[in-house]
């Protein structure tokens, strides 16, 4: 993997923020990449009027998100979203998604930001008992993120989704509330 | 344990005139506890769930005995972007239990699921980590289990873990043995 500086980040100056329309420029930074979305069900943008479309229509649709900031500038995105949406049997679950400009990759920021969104849930949400996660089998790096954070790995769903023209293998991820009593 | 011939047993769409046979296995708690199904208290319940829920499903099949009804396998496909997947359920009268009756059915419905259902890619199961029985039905069947799924369900006020079991179309259709 090519870094263009070996600059380590000050992960003081991480934090989370709700996403702002004046966040759309640095928001075109990471979904115009096309390492980016490799394995989100997502293409790269190709127009601003999709980052201003994401920002006003889309992020307040998730159960929560925040825009993840260095120095108070959007890098990244993470959100939570309710899993029973299409079946009640699964209300107290949540499901985790994020994603990092390239830039920003390798260097402990979504570990470290994974790290505290898990805390936040389970605050967030007193009823909650699960918060799962569902990573491409070929995406070591965020699977490394989860199980740095704390997650348990429990399996690979064989074929579970379908996207960009492909059955995807995914590992499924878990931390349940009583998981956090023994952590950091 | 009698031995039963398996050839008697068959799949097919279930009728209103199974109302007295389903009553039999849908009105036992037995038979229903493990499933999210509420048991059947009377004929009138029962005539209701076969005419409002089993006929218009989209893919579930009595499981017969000489053509009798003695059980159910159903499978729900996901919708959307989703319906490469679907989920499967069965269960069958307490009075046929540990004959592979089950078994049977299963390894009968994954190839004609699969050609019913045409965007299909993956059927899984879930089944609750107690349940050995149910566990033995597809790993016979032929699926493999991936994993156990911590609080994955919540149901009836309880939250419960979940093994899931997976057969894909590109798995080797079950044989009879």
């Amino acid at each position: 993997m090519e870094r263009d500086r070996e600059e380590s980040v000050d992960l003081a100056q991480i934090s989370l923020r709700p996403l702002q329309l004046s966040d759309v420029d640095d928001l075109m930074v990471w979904t115009t990449d096309e390492k980016v979305p490799k394995f989100c069900t997502w293409e790269p943008y190709s127009s601003k009027d999709q980052g201003i479309d994401f920002i006003q229509n889309k992020a307040c649709e998730f159960l929560w998100s925040r825009a993840i900031c260095l120095h108070d500038r959007a890098i990244g995105f993470i959100l939570m979203t309710s899993c029973s949406a299409t079946d009640q049997s699964r209300e107290k679950s949540v499901e985790l998604g994020y994603v990092l400009g390239s830039k920003y990759w390798s260097k402990g920021i979504m570990t470290y930001v994974v790290k505290q969104v898990k805390k936040v849930a389970f605050r967030e949400f007193p009823h909650l008992e699960r918060l799962e996660a569902l990573v491409d089998a070929e995406n070591v790096g965020s699977q490394r993120v989860l199980e740095k954070a704390g997650f348990h790995r429990e399996g690979v769903l064989r074929k579970y989704l379908f996207f960009k023209g492909k059955s995807r293998d995914m590992v499924i991820f878990s931390v349940l509330s009583t998981d956090l009593n023994h952590q950091d | 344990m009698s031995n039963l011939d398996l050839s008697k047993i068959s799949l097919r769409p279930f009728k209103l005139s199974d109302v007295d046979d389903f009553l039999l296995w849908a009105g036992d708690d037995q038979v229903t506890q493990n499933l999210r199904w509420k048991t059947c208290g009377s004929r009138e319940e029962a005539l209701a769930f076969i005419r409002d829920v089993c006929i218009p499903h989209p893919w579930r099949r009595s499981i017969c005995l000489d053509d009798r009804s003695i059980g159910f396998v159903s499978v729900y496909p996901w919708s959307g972007d989703d319906r490469c997947k679907a989920d499967i359920g069965y269960a069958v009268a307490a009075d046929y239990w540990g004959q592979g009756i089950a078994t049977k059915a299963v390894k009968m419905a994954v190839p004609q699921v699969f050609n019913d259902l045409s965007h299909l890619v993956r059927l899984q199961a879930f089944t609750s980590p107690e349940n050995k029985a149910s566990q033995r039905v597809v790993e016979k069947a032929g699926f493999l289990k991936e994993g156990l799924l911590r609080k994955y369900i919540y149901f009836e006020e309880n939250i419960k873990d979940s093994v899931v079991f997976s057969f894909l179309s590109t798995d080797e259709f079950p044989h009879d043995d």
